[in-house]
């Protein structure tokens, strides 16, 4: 999961890593004087996105009038599609100088890399090679924390203290929260050698939930923004509103898969409303996931057809076609055309229980996606009737 | 090398075999040939699953057995004692389809079977096949068939999809390891390279990738820095996905240009690769320059 800044900060001074004093406001009318740090402010959207001060997300202001017509521009601009759906006020740390500290997962290493930089402040991409000292380790405090000291060694003396002690406690945050990324950019460093966290990128790991109650906490009490892990985390599947727009409801299992349909439906000119990864492995003789897919997917204002993909190596599909059709009967609300796709172990048997239900099943996608078509072009003829 | 191929002698036990999923995928493996010698199961309920001898610990089953090879049917949070198990007892290919583990086990798991020099294949797999040899994990037979097409797949379900629709223009595999799709795995794409390059019975490659990551890009330059001469294909997944929401994969997340689509076309491109974006697009490209 990747946290917004807000959050990421928040999860990090609980860890000691000094940040400066904010708050989060979702609107401009919740906007509260006394609740906010002394000035001069830093206002920034929280998007889970890059690019955030070219896309004018983070504004310094001087005057109160300021912030809140920051606040107000900010939560009415979208940044590529997306919304900040708040926005984190906080004092200005600056002026300071600015320096980088990155631990992020190497996956082809199997190892933890440490980046370290004397420049921050603008995307490390940009940076010259040489401009920037790395090295990995192993997923181990002693490890890290000698990577992090050989690393310092070769930086500059007025921030090598700093990089140091911020290099040391990401190194404990990192393996005790089990971090994927950690960054802090910029790392502002004082003219007396402190220093303090400008901006934070983390991301965690959704599958050690489980055993994070810190982040478990953090993702619950804020879970309208995550609305992904958090459905994850109660339903035990992936769910995923890609285009609020879109017409065609989606129900799928397998990550690959689910995302191939979605792109060969874009790249036809179609427009799929969800990502799903339903597992039918997962549904063990129960209707519950279905009902609850399908009543999502009933919310969609523009949903007209409902496509399933199917392709299971071991689901027996008889089974899985009478648990659809007991869903459909469950959700009244649903009244969309159902296209089924399905390959697998007990086909025969699955046709006869869709026939009845009036659902049409073919076992060639490109089948399928011509029925969903015909429907979208019959219905668009309907005008002011039933969905 | 890694070398992940196994044959129909190689023996097998299953940890977990007691569990749904173990007494079903023991059956289903042994049937399309797999030679299941064992199973672990800690709670010895039974003296066997389907006829298959339980043992209580991978030591006991690998004594009595020889096994060498292991399918791990465990839970998330059991999958880093399960590959530490195998490998204590001197299993030297580990196959974990488990889902869900946690990056830090994975990062833990893959040192130490780095250290006593194993394969392990996963975690987030259906496994791995030798069509008309044996199967590790739960590939579906209808998608399998013994040729010269190598496979190497981040996501199962695709993956079953595209060798269905190449076996019924009658391609094969020679080797098909589902890598999984996860950000911290046993074995890459660009760990195998090695293999399917000295590899005499594979012809061609064809990788099944997905936003996330660096896999397909590092892939990429191993096919460079391998002189690697058989025909690559690419499948993509995730073109049209958004930015910052792990796509049902944990490692299936895009953040500014890393792990996109875009990046990984270029990157393989630049290494010869056709990259397709559809997967009719992908059986007309193999079919083209294979038959």
């Amino acid at each position: 999961m990747y946290l917004l800044e807000h959050d990421a900060k928040e999860l990090l001074a609980r860890h000691g890593i000094p940040i400066p004093a904010g708050c989060l406001v979702e609107s401009v009318s919740a906007l509260d004087r006394a609740a906010l740090p002394a000035g001069p402010w830093v206002v920034k959207g929280q998007v889970a996105l890059g690019g955030r001060g070219k896309a004018g997300l983070v504004r310094k202001a001087d005057s109160i009038e300021q912030v809140a017509a920051y606040v107000k521009s900010i939560l009415g601009t979208p940044i590529r599609g997306r919304h900040a759906g708040a926005v984190r006020i906080e004092q200005n740390a600056g002026p300071a100088e600015e320096a980088y500290i990155g631990l992020l997962l190497d996956a082809a290493a199997g190892a933890v890399r440490v980046i370290m930089s004397e420049h921050g402040g603008v995307d490390i991409e940009a940076l010259p090679r040489e401009a920037l000292l790395t090295a990995t380790a192993p997923a181990e405090i002693q490890a890290l924390c000698s990577c992090v000291r050989r690393l310092a060694a070769s930086v500059t003396i007025a921030r090598r203290a700093a990089l140091l002690d911020a290099g040391e406690r990401l190194a404990r945050v990192f393996l005790e929260r089990e971090a994927l990324l950690i960054e802090i950019n910029p790392l502002f460093v004082r003219a007396d050698g402190t220093w303090i966290a400008g901006d934070a990128k983390v991301v965690t790991d959704d599958n050690a939930l489980p055993r994070q109650p810190a982040v478990r906490a953090l993702l619950q009490s804020r879970a309208a923004a995550y609305p992904e892990t958090a459905l994850k985390l109660e339903h035990g599947f992936d769910y995923v509103v890609v285009d609020p727009a879109g017409e065609i409801g989606l129900l799928t299992t397998g990550a690959g898969l689910s995302m191939m349909l979605i792109d060969e439906l874009r790249a036809a000119g179609l427009r799929p409303y969800n990502f799903l990864d339903i597992r039918t492995g997962g549904l063990r003789g129960e209707i519950t996931r279905l009902v609850n897919v399908l009543d999502w997917i009933a919310k969609g204002e523009r949903v007209r057809v409902l496509l399933v993909n199917i392709f299971a190596g071991i689901t027996d599909l008889g089974e899985f076609s009478q648990l659809l059709v007991s869903a459909l009967r469950k959700t009244p609300q649903f009244r969309l055309p159902v296209v089924a796709r399905l390959v697998g172990n007990g086909l025969p048997a699955a046709r006869e229980v869709l026939v009845k239900a009036g659902i049409g099943l073919h076992t060639e996608l490109d089948e399928a996606l011509a029925d969903v078509q015909r429907h979208l072009a019959a219905r668009a003829h309907i005008v002011g009737g039933p969905r | 090398m890694i070398n992940p191929r196994v044959d129909r002698a190689t023996p097998v036990i299953v940890q977990g075999i007691s569990g749904r999923a173990g007494r079903l995928h023991s059956r289903l493996m042994r049937e399309y040939g797999t030679n299941i010698v064992g199973g672990v199961s800690p709670k010895m309920e039974a003296r066997e699953v389907n006829g298959i001898p339980l043992f209580p610990d991978c030591r006991s089953a690998v004594e009595a057995t020889g096994a060498t090879a292991s399918v791990a049917l465990v839970g998330a949070m059991q999958l880093l004692g399960a590959i530490s198990e195998a490998v204590a007892a001197g299993i030297r290919h580990i196959v974990t389809p488990t889902e869900g583990a946690p990056v830090h086990d994975a990062l833990k798991a893959r040192h130490l079977v780095r250290e006593a020099g194993a394969v392990w294949i996963g975690a987030s797999t259906p496994g791995m096949a030798v069509p008309g040899e044996a199967k590790l994990g739960f590939l579906p037979d209808d998608s399998l068939k013994p040729g010269t097409l190598g496979i190497m797949s981040k996501s199962g379900t695709l993956s079953y999809e595209a060798g269905y629709r190449l076996v019924r223009k009658g391609i094969g595999q020679s080797v098909w390891v589902g890598v999984g799709g996860d950000p911290v795995k046993g074995t890459r794409f660009a760990d195998l390279v090695p293999f399917f390059a000295a590899d005499g019975r594979t012809a061609a490659l064809l990788i099944i990738g997905e936003i996330g990551g660096h896999e397909e890009e590092d892939f990429a330059a191993a096919l460079t820095a391998h002189r690697f001469e058989k025909p690559v294909f690419a499948l993509i997944a995730g073109r049209t996905a958004p930015e910052g929401i792990a796509m049902g994969h944990a490692g299936a997340l895009t953040h500014g240009s890393h792990g996109t689509f875009e990046s990984k076309r270029a990157a393989l491109a630049a290494a010869g690769v056709p990259v397709f974006s559809s997967l009719g697009e992908m059986v007309e490209g193999v079919c083209g320059r294979l038959r």
